[in-house]
């Protein structure tokens, strides 16, 4: 539909975002080298991170596959960025294809992470280490993916995605495998659960960081608000990492800019770089260490498999959810919280009904309701041999459902 | 609009079977240890929602049941039908986006079944030849996926604007080999099952006049809206799953009521100060 299209400022808008930042005003309240307040969240499984730029929202994740790799790079795994604008960020974008803005941010990202020059490609510099991605040269590689889901557009996208596929390839953790077998080419993939799954190795993060021009290239800003970067001449972005290497420099087109300039917004990326490198580090440790965490609670309930230890990275204010879920937990029989362990043993024994006291006092009067109605409920005793017979079919069905 | 990120929060979700309750303590045993994460089979995950977590969207939510979590915004209504639409009523399109990779038949067939379900909801005659775009994003996995999203897309309908008829309910009910059903399933039980119904209702109705409902006739009353099932279940299987998706279903209608409360009389306050 034609309808809706990308945010158009109206005269008076777009003489008041230039009118304001000839005084070094934005319309947000920002000065003109100030981010936006970054937040990174990660998800419940590993190598999924969501940020917040402001109101600017991405979505990454990563997986990996084994596939045979490239014949000129034999004993190299693969790298892909995959971007697709969702309809669900702004009303402009379709659904479908790609559109160019998509894939410039998909290129503008995997370029800072893929820095290398096919001369010296023995350098080490590159972000992610491709040659520990290999398995068995020129047979098995592993080949991973990061997808990156725009969310919500305020703005800026391309940093915000690229900080979001830092987060995920931080956090990203692959399945150990060995190779075996009579002729060295047997590839065994350990389950998770078995042997702790691998993280990658990432040399450095290189941070992007976007620059808008306004006016004859004189005024700049960094981090542009979507409705800026409906009025700026030109936009420039510079992947730089926390050491000040330049990794990429992305300038397709718009207003001319004095080298000087180029030369100061490199300097001023320099410093923004190291500040958000520390920031995802920071924010990745903290993910880790309370995975291990969990790990150390999971382990005497190991027969069990699932693990019901909080999602504390995702649950921010629900308190309440979280001390639900951690009085599940101790029902193992560790005692991590603060709880009585009387109220564990209330569980076991009589029903779960202590446990909805503490979370929903309202919800345990109204329970009751539900309780005597269901007192109708008849004893279901489903014929056994109709069931014997579909049963093995039915397995297999929801298998290869389940894989494709 | 106030764009905040209010959270409703709903505690495990019981339902009694006071049959189950009265029977032989083994049996009870053996009730409690069926699931793999501590539940009873009537039981829900923790639920929560979160209102326009996006701020472009004209209305979001973010619906998580446990590890499931949907996030859910829509666009609209927009001028225009499609083509092939009926131009003399309000046209629904839903956009579902997996985690990962391309959208294949079963992601096809998600986004039919909720076009559908959600046209039944919507006042489509209010807004004639317009389109309202639903767009879904899965950012956990972990079992009851479609049921999770069609709660994320009721609620962000509510929270864009859009004209209801009612909420719809949803709830996956499964049927494990010994023809026990259990509620909301996860992922690691979905491998279990023998079948599942993914049902849908309309909320329970409240009238504003008697605080204490009659909770049997109302449930008589309401119809169900959606049924999706999967694999072999006797009749009696599929009757046991509705009936205990119904009552499920009217916690969740009030947990669905009590977070859309909250939330509307946030917004009354703000008006008052502005």
């Amino acid at each position: 539909m034609d309808h809706h299209q990308r945010w158009r400022p109206t005269v008076n808008e777009r003489e008041f975002i230039e009118r304001a930042l000839q005084s070094d005003l934005r319309v947000d309240g920002r000065r003109p080298f100030d981010f936006r307040r970054l937040k990174i969240l990660f998800g419940r499984e590993d190598g999924s991170a969501e940020v917040q730029l402001g109101d600017t929202r991405v979505m990454g994740y990563a997986t990996a596959q084994l596939v045979q790799p490239y014949k000129d790079r034999p004993n190299e795994g693969t790298l892909a960025i995959f971007t697709e604008f969702s309809p669900m960020a702004d009303p402009a974008f379709e659904p479908g294809r790609p559109g160019e803005s998509a894939i410039e941010l998909g290129r503008v990202v995997d370029r800072g992470l893929r820095w290398w020059s096919p001369e010296i490609a023995v350098w080490e510099s590159r972000a992610v280490d491709m040659e520990s991605l290999c398995v068995v040269a020129g047979k098995h590689v592993w080949s991973v993916r990061v997808d990156l889901h725009i969310l919500d557009n305020g703005g800026n996208l391309i940093d915000a995605a690229n900080i979001a596929a830092l987060a995920a390839l931080s956090t990203f953790r692959r399945p150990e495998c060995t190779v075996g077998g009579e002729d060295g080419q047997q590839v065994t993939v350990h389950d998770p659960e078995v042997r702790d799954p691998l993280p990658l190795t990432i040399h450095h993060l290189p941070i992007a960081v976007t620059f808008a021009y306004f006016g004859e290239g004189n005024i700049m800003v960094i981090d542009p608000t979507y409705k800026e970067e409906a009025v700026m001449g030109g936009r420039m972005t510079a992947t730089i990492n926390s050491n000040g290497d330049v990794c990429s420099i992305q300038k397709a087109g718009g207003e001319g800019v004095m080298s000087s300039v180029i030369m100061q917004c490199l300097r001023i990326a320099s410093v923004k770089a190291a500040d958000i490198t520390s920031k995802i580090k920071n924010e990745v440790n903290s993910y880790t260490s309370a995975k291990a965490l969990q790990k150390v609670k999971r382990l005497p309930a190991s027969a069990l498999k699932k693990d019901n230890a909080p999602d504390v990275a995702m649950k921010e204010g629900s308190d309440v959810a979280l001390e639900t879920q951690s009085t599940k937990a101790s029902s193992d029989g560790q005692q991590i919280n603060k709880e009585p362990p009387s109220v564990v043993k209330d569980n076991k024994q009589e029903d779960v009904e202590p446990m909805l006291t503490e979370c929903n006092p309202e919800a345990q009067s109204e329970s009751r309701l539900t309780a005597g109605e269901s007192d109708e409920k008849q004893e279901v005793i489903s014929p056994k041999s109709l069931k014997d017979a579909v049963k093995p079919k039915h397995k297999r069905k929801k298998k290869q459902h389940k894989n494709s | 609009m106030a764009k905040q990120g209010e959270e409703g929060f709903l505690g495990f979700l019981e339902l009694h079977d006071r049959r189950r309750r009265h029977a032989g303590s083994d049996r009870r045993r053996r009730m409690e240890d069926s699931r793999a994460d501590g539940r009873n089979p009537n039981q829900l995950r923790p639920f929560s929602c979160t209102r326009n977590p996006l701020d472009r969207a004209h209305g979001s939510a973010r619906w998580a049941q446990g590890d499931t979590i949907v996030l859910a915004a829509v666009y609209g209504p927009k001028p225009g039908t499609r083509k092939g639409e009926n131009p003399e009523k309000a046209s629904i399109e839903v956009v579902w986006k997996p985690m990962t990779g391309q959208i294949g038949k079963q992601e096809k067939e998600y986004e039919m079944t909720l076009k559908r379900t959600l046209q039944s909801i919507c006042l489509l005659t209010v807004h004639p030849n317009t389109t309202t775009s639903v767009i879904l994003q899965v950012v956990g996995n972990d079992g009851s996926l479609l049921p999770c999203a069609i709660n994320a897309c009721c609620a962000a309908l509510v929270f864009a604007g859009i004209p209801l008829k009612h909420l719809a309910v949803a709830i996956g009910c499964g049927v494990l080999e010994d023809g026990e059903v259990i509620l909301d399933t996860n992922k690691a039980e979905e491998q279990q099952l023998k079948s599942f119904a993914h049902l849908v209702f309309p909320n329970s109705r409240k009238s504003a006049s008697s605080k204490q409902p009659n909770q049997k006739e109302e449930d008589s009353e309401r119809g169900l809206i959606t049924s999706i099932t999967h694999g072999v279940m006797s009749e009696e299987d599929y009757f046991s799953c509705i009936e205990r998706g119904l009552a499920a279903s009217s916690r969740i209608s009030d947990f669905m009521r009590t977070t859309l409360q909250k939330q509307a009389a946030g917004d009354e306050e703000l008006k008052a100060v502005v």
